[in-house]
């Protein structure tokens, strides 16, 4: 199958990638009687074959990465008292920004004339490249040799959820397809026992909500699976109480048959998919807890994420996450949502480093040392930055917080061909706007998609009149950032 | 057919259906084979918009096309199509769109014969055809349009489904579960010729069937329970999906459902359900996070509208003309904004539902206050004459003369509003801002004024009764007055100090001098109860006329909505009191008014409500009035006052914060129509007049879509340039007319559908016909689909004996994990699972939470709420297996079913086959009884040897050894492609 031409081509295209009844038509299978009667009763493994949704295909291009990990900071960090040090916001500090500098700004909940406040942290400078970073990032500051960092970026919402929905899916309402969704859409997956797209959250809730990893206009087969922390990790993974292994293989058993008895007798191949999905779900009893058996994990590897096997943590789902990409997921997020400092940005700064930064800068360094990181693409960053100027607010209890941010804020990329040990763009000496190389999200999204192989522009799927793309009509490679 | 003809005909049924090719003896159809080659490669460029288009050339007008079409052999347009130079060659290779030797065929032969450009086919008026007459057997003209396709293509109709599978195939069509096997044995053995037919009527007669067609139209309307977006908060608009299902089962013709859907509320003398009605547009998402500017979420909620009105009725992909004039169909940037404007200009209340259980209750419990207000009544008037008259004495030493201002001009900025009212009070109409500030120019100034007065007051037009116009994030009906500030020729004028007379926490009246705009007063929160706050003049003020400035800047909306200034000049200092207004005028006049027992009632009740005489009797009436039953709030449109409309202007780039030139409403160009509708009203009465060629086609379509899991125009939300064309062109006219003429009545639709011999084929899929028409475009059998998520949960419940029949009313909660609605979830929703048979509802009646809908359903391909949906993707997949196998609600259901065939008289084998029919219908074949019937027996030898895991299985009771068994069985049988699938 031309598989480009299937990423351009109208919703039926895709469709005949659904059921392998469109498959006979669109590759010019099946069209020997014999051949398709053997296909009709024979081996119900449909969803194996080459036209499954979620079977491997070849991108546009070879890419480099393989796997995405996307490690959300949701609430949105504050790059000021991270990366993007500006020892100018000290010197002016408790004064106003000069107006021309903030005209016509929307801000959430400050006056865009709020006085300014200096960088809380000290910062110092790290690796061969001489990274500044602050003092809540010792263990990032170990790894930045290998890391990407943007300092420029810029989206165009300041409000959490139609900002994480924005950075997620390219758009500020819900209703687009999800990164992880075009993205398994595109390249399909490697494993037949676990979700190609998985989500993970480990914080406070999730503003943008499910919308983040909606599959959206696409098939809902491209959903972001949900990984939870309290009971089972996939909804429903397990037998319920008394329905014992035996039982659960008699019944496979038992469906199975009846449904090819009845595929004989009806000849709708949907039946044979269908079984195919039973015999997924058996494989995900099995394969779901042997992934989250953290205890196989050495002491050692536990002890550089810092994970406890047993207790719902960032860092415990940082190691899953590298165990997933090993068993063949194709995508990966984890959101860590409690950013949001709109007060005591230095308390909420020091608490989620705790809980991030040894997991995040662990991760990387496990993928490389296990010779993953080539190709897996890891991404740490929040849906927008935070404000140079103060958040304080008697009636809200609020003191030397700040606000929500859009013009330029800090990620960072790692592996799956970025150039590593650079940081690119600059933001002027107040930390507002974006000085040079400056990036948007859909630049950012471009490049996500072209490590994997993507010409961005190409990657489309006709939704309602019109051909949408995960970076709507705009977005442009970050040439710099690419090794 | 020759054997050329069909092997061509496969040909194309494997290549290009729906499209034939440009044959060379024929010419090429140009809405069929030229119009989607120059649509989808050329139009971007050459269109209809004027900022894309290059070379000042268009092709999608034959005008404009001329000089490039040339003449036949000298055509510009096939020179360039078919170029093989890069410079040359159209489209550019630098657009990566290429033309395939096909395509660049068809536009040659099209050129060759003349260039003709018809209207696009969904544009012009439905045209009656004669109906054919194909050799098959008819049953009614639905087939006499299908089998003629058939007959021609050399293909045959399918038998008719077997009873068990036809009984089963119009429960789930048209009341969305299954029979019971009684049901089923009644019809098979209904031997009259007429026995369908009469099952037909009984099911579109049944109540179910409302609520079965009612999710399909809550898919469009994005109905949900909650707001969406961050906080994602609860939300009350049942009442809404109520009226869905009750105007479906009374069959309210679809103009009419159309019109009071859109425009309830501006038809003459509206009734409470037509205002109900206008909850479609109402299930718009509002976000309620801190800080947002709530104007541009209006905004979004608008420009949603426009694209769900277009997908719904017109079939049109509006919203790609909101950024820019549309590149593939006739729809400027202008003509979008011109739609957008009957949709904008409506305020968004809720409304109180009175239901006739309340309204009795409510009657009964004011029928025992009315008994207890006499005995007040006598004691005011009588027994304490006296203790009144020492009150109101008292009380005329503290009462202050207040003047009530009327400001000689008034301004709030452009969206707000204010208008005097006939009390002297004012009203703020229009849309709150995060900011609004209120500038009043006070001219009749009495001498000697010392102390201003801010009343808040209630009114019932504000979000829960006011004061204040919060409608999102904070409490409804809050407001904050961050400054107050009296400036004489612009110079503020000394405050000295600030009371109220009611203040929450530190949100005090003196904190709305304090300049910080997060800080101010706040009245006393509470919903419909007004307030007040006196600001005191450092020195009583000599000028005759002042500015008065009322900020509110929270970070929310939160500015009054009615208030009232008044001045005095009375000496010392002035302090707020919890007392009407009205009262402490009377009390204040000078000369007294008499106030004696009949004197005011103003007064006499007011002493009433705080005399401590009347303490026991007041405490009774308020019990009672405690009692009182709320009546249940919806969300509702309520058309802006001619004195008041909200501009629309063209925004560039479809951007929020671009407003360019202001536009007035209108529809596009395209449709002709003669006078343009002038409201909304006129609106949705044009969009189901004979002017608009859409609506009746989009409509039939997409009900065909649900009987047969495709529409003859396959992409059920596009019938412009881009969409499919019709697979039966001509059916989908007549259905469309036929529609009309019997008076738009969705349920004769159904019925002409249901008893057509297409609609009870049977879906069985021979190899053969599965090369020729692997979709089932052409019909030449039944429809075999999926069922939808809430089909497949009623249809286990309803074999389980469980499903309630309990219908409307607040959505419920059925089991799942706690979890799901609050594990990352930021606004988080305490899932407790509803009591008695709420756990047993239909699945229409499922709460729905747009940041985490209903796991199950959620697997199943259901909708979020946050888009509209016109056709749910239907997945295969192995959540949806685990689901089915672990879920527990379908556990319960294998349980209760266990119990059904452990009662049932007979042998193992006699129990396998209704549990079976109960879950499936049909009959099992002896094969099937009997890999069940080993199945059943080896379970329950297993189970024997374990009773502790079969009690747990089964549930406590007798015989949970064979229960456990049943259930066991039950369960495999649930999780049978068959039981999801409507055959």
């Amino acid at each position: 199958m031309n598989h480009a031409s299937e990423l351009r081509a109208p919703y039926s295209a895709l469709r005949a990638a659904i059921t392998r009844r469109h498959f006979f038509r669109d590759c010019g299978y099946g069209v020997g009687k014999a051949a398709l009667a053997s296909l009709l009763v024979g081996s119900a493994r449909a969803a194996d074959t080459p036209a499954g949704p979620l079977s491997p295909k070849k991108p546009h291009f070879a890419g480099k990465a393989k796997a995405v990990i996307h490690l959300f900071m949701a609430g949105a960090p504050s790059q000021l008292d991270l990366f993007d040090h500006k020892p100018e916001l000290a010197r002016l500090e408790g004064k106003p920004l000069p107006p021309e500098v903030i005209k016509g700004q929307r801000y959430a909940f400050i006056r865009p004339d709020a006085a300014v406040l200096g960088p809380r942290f000290k910062f110092a400078r790290h690796g061969k490249s001489g990274t500044e970073l602050s003092e809540v990032l010792p263990h990032f500051a170990k790894v930045v040799d290998d890391v990407c960092i943007l300092k420029a970026v810029h989206t165009d919402q300041f409000n959490h959820a139609p900002a994480q929905i924005f950075f997620n899916t390219g758009f500020g309402q819900p209703g687009r397809p999800s990164m992880g969704s075009w993205v398994v859409y595109g390249l399909g997956c490697e494993t037949k026992e676990l979700p190609a797209f998985v989500v993970m959250s480990t914080g406070a809730g999730i503003s943008g909500g499910a919308a983040n990893w909606s599959s959206g206009f696409l098939p809902t087969i491209y959903t972001g699976t949900r990984f939870r922390n309290q009971g089972d990790p996939i909804l429903n993974v397990s037998s319920p109480a008394g329905f014992d292994a035996e039982l659960q293989k008699d019944t496979l058993d038992l469906v199975t048959d009846l449904n090819k008895k009845h595929l004989g007798v009806v000849g709708d191949p949907e039946i044979a998919t269908r079984t195919a999905a039973y015999e997924m779900a058996g494989r995900l009893q099995t394969a779901a807890p042997e992934l989250t058996d953290l205890k196989k994990e050495d002491k050692e590897t536990l002890a550089l994420y810092g994970a406890d096997p047993d207790k719902p943590s960032f860092a415990r789902a940082c190691l899953l996450a590298r165990r997933m990409v090993e068993r063949g997921v194709r995508f990966v997020t984890i959101y860590h949502e409690g950013w949001d400092a709109h007060s005591d940005v230095a308390g909420n700064s020091r608490k989620n480093c705790k809980a991030t930064d040894q997991a995040s800068a662990a991760l990387v360094a496990d993928l490389k040392r296990r010779g993953m990181l080539d190709s897996t693409l890891v991404i740490w960053g929040g849906e927008f930055g935070r404000t140079p100027m103060v958040e304080s607010n008697p009636v809200l209890g609020r003191s030397l917080g700040r606000d929500h941010h859009p013009q330029a804020f800090t990620i960072w990329m790692a592996g799956g061909g970025i150039k590593p040990g650079v940081t690119l763009g600059k933001t002027d000496d107040l930390g507002f706007h974006p000085a040079e190389g400056a990036v948007h999200v859909h630049d950012v999204q471009a490049t996500i998609l072209d490590r994997l192989g993507f010409d961005h522009e190409k990657l489309t799927y006709r939704h309602a009149g019109r051909d949408f793309r995960l970076t709507d009509v705009f977005g442009k490679v970050i040439k710099d950032a690419l090794a | 057919m020759t054997r050329l003809g069909l092997s061509r005909l496969v040909a194309v049924v494997l290549v290009a259906w729906g499209s034939a090719p440009a044959g060379a003896a024929d010419a090429p159809d140009f809405n069929r084979d030229v119009r989607p080659i120059l649509a989808a490669r050329c139009f971007k460029c050459h269109g209809p918009d004027d900022a894309a288009r290059k070379a000042k050339l268009r092709l999608d007008t034959r005008d404009g096309a001329e000089a490039a079409l040339g003449k036949p052999g000298d055509s510009e347009l096939v020179r360039r199509a078919t170029a093989t130079d890069p410079d040359a060659v159209m489209p550019p290779p630098a657009t990566k769109v290429t033309l395939t030797t096909r395509e660049k065929e068809t536009l040659a032969a099209w050129v060759a014969a003349g260039a003709k450009y018809d209207p696009h086919w969904s544009f012009i008026r439905p045209k009656r055809a004669d109906v054919p007459k194909p050799k098959f057997a008819i049953r009614n003209p639905i087939d006499a349009f299908v089998f003629a396709r058939l007959e021609k293509d050399g293909l045959r109709p399918s038998p008719e489904a077997d009873r068990y599978t036809l009984v089963r195939r119009v429960y789930l069509d048209l009341i969305g579960v299954p029979p019971t096997p009684e049901e089923v044995d009644a019809f098979v053995k209904d031997k009259a010729p007429d026995a369908y037919e009469k099952l037909v009527d009984r099911l579109l007669a049944s109540p179910l069937y409302g609520e079965r067609w009612a999710r399909k139209w809550l898919d469009l309307a994005r109905y949900a329970d909650t707001n969406g977006y961050e906080k994602d908060r609860r939300r009350s608009i049942w009442p809404y999906r109520d009226w869905v299902v009750r105007a479906l089962n009374a069959d309210v013709p679809f103009d009419q459902f159309t019109v009071e859907q859109l425009a309830g509320d501006v038809l003459p003398n509206a009734t409470v359900g037509q205002k109900v009605a206008t909850g479609f547009h109402r299930n718009t998402m509002l976000n309620e996070e801190g800080g947002i500017d709530p104007l541009e979420f209006r905004y979004y909620a608008v420009a949603d509208r426009v694209a769900v009105t277009g997908t719904v009725w017109l079939g049109l992909t509006l919203g790609c003309a909101q950024c820019h004039t549309h590149k593939f169909d006739p729809i400027s940037h202008t003509e979008y904004f011109r739609l957008f404007a009957y949709l904008n200009n409506a305020d968004e209340p809720d409304l109180a539902v009175p239901t006739a259980e309340l309204e009795k209750r409510r009657a009964e419990i004011e029928a025992k206050i009315a008994m207890l207000q006499p005995a007040l009544d006598e004691i005011a008037s009588d027994k304490n004459g006296k203790a009144f008259e020492a009150w109101v004495a008292a009380e005329r030493k503290r009462a202050v003369k207040w003047i009530t201002l009327k400001a000689s001009k008034m301004d709030a900025g452009g969206a707000t509003k204010l208008a005097l009212q006939p009390d002297g009070s004012v009203f703020a109409g229009g849309d709150a801002k995060k900011r609004d500030l209120y500038t009043l120019t006070l001219t009749d100034l009495p001498a000697g004024a010392t102390a201003f007065r801010v009343e808040a007051l209630p009114d019932e037009r504000l979000p829960a009764g006011g004061p204040g116009r919060a409608y999102y994030e904070g409490p409804k009906g809050d407001f904050l007055l961050s400054e107050f500030t009296l400036k004489v020729d612009g110079k503020p004028v000394a405050i000295a100090g600030a009371s109220e007379a009611h203040a929450r926490g530190n949100l005090t009246a003196k904190a709305a001098l304090d300049g910080h705009p997060h800080t101010g007063w706040g009245g006393s929160g509470k919903p419909g109860v007004g307030s007040s706050a006196v600001f005191n003049l450092a020195k009583p003020l000599t000028a005759k006329a002042a500015t008065l400035e009322l900020l509110f800047e929270r970070h929310y909306a939160a500015s009054l909505g009615r208030f009232r200034i008044s001045v005095t000049t009375a000496d010392g200092e002035v302090k707020a009191r919890d007392i009407p207004a009205e009262v402490e005028d009377v009390l204040a006049r000078d000369p007294p008014d008499r106030v004696g027992a009949r004197g005011s009632d103003a007064v006499i009740r007011y002493w009433m409500s705080v005399a401590p005489e009347f303490k026991a009797a007041r405490d009774e009436i308020e019990n009672l009035r405690k009692q009182l039953p709320a009546y249940p709030e919806t969300l509702v449109m309520q058309e802006r006052p001619a004195d008041n409309l909200r501009p629309t202007f063209r925004h560039h780039r479809g951007e929020f914060l671009q407003p360019k030139e202001e536009v007035k409403p209108g529809v596009p160009a395209l449709f002709g129509a003669k006078v343009a509708p002038q409201n909304r009203l006129e609106f949705a009465k044009w969009l189901v007049s004979p002017e608009n060629p859409l609506t009746a086609r989009v409509t039939v379509n997409r009900h065909w879509h649900a009987f047969f899991g495709r529409g003859l125009v396959r992409t059920l939300d596009d019938f412009g340039y881009q969409g499919e064309p019709p697979t039966h062109p001509e059916l989908l006219d007549w259905l469309a007319l036929e529609f009309v003429d019997r008076g738009w009545s969705v349920k004769k639709l159904h019925k002409l559908i249901v008893t057509s011999a297409t609609y009870k084929q049977s879906a069985k899929v021979t190899p053969e016909l599965l090369a020729k028409d692997p979709e089932n475009k052409l019909l030449a059998r039944g429809p075999r689909v999926r069922l939808e998520a809430e089909q497949i949960r009623d249809s286990a419940l309803k074999a389980a004996g469980l499903l309630s029949a309990k219908m409307y009313g607040p959505s419920v909660f059925p089991p799942q994990p706690a979890n799901i609605t609050t594990e990352g979830t930021y606004g988080g929703l305490k899932w407790e699972v509803s009591p008695g048979e709420d756990r047993y509802r239909r699945g229409l009646y499922t709460f729905m939470k747009r940041t985490a809908p209903y796991a199950m359903f959620g697997t199943f391909d259901g909708p979020s709420g946050e888009a509209c949906t016109a056709r749910r993707e239907v997945s295969n997949t192995a959540l949806q297996a685990l689901t089915m196998l672990n879920d527990a609600v379908l556990v319960e259901v294998a349980q209760a079913l266990a119990k059904r065939a452990a009662a049932h008289g007979g042998d193992t084998s006699d129990r396998v086959a209704y549990l079976f029919r109960l879950c499936l219908v049909r009959p099992p074949t002896a094969d099937e009884v009997a890999a069940i019937g080993k199945f059943y027996a080896a379970q329950k030898g297993r189970f024997a040897a374990d009773p502790k895991r079969a009690e747990t299985v089964a549930g406590a009771g007798e015989n949970v050894v064979e229960r456990a068994a049943w259930a066991a069985t039950a369960r495999a049988i649930l999780n049978l492609d068959e039981f999801v699938t409507r055959e």
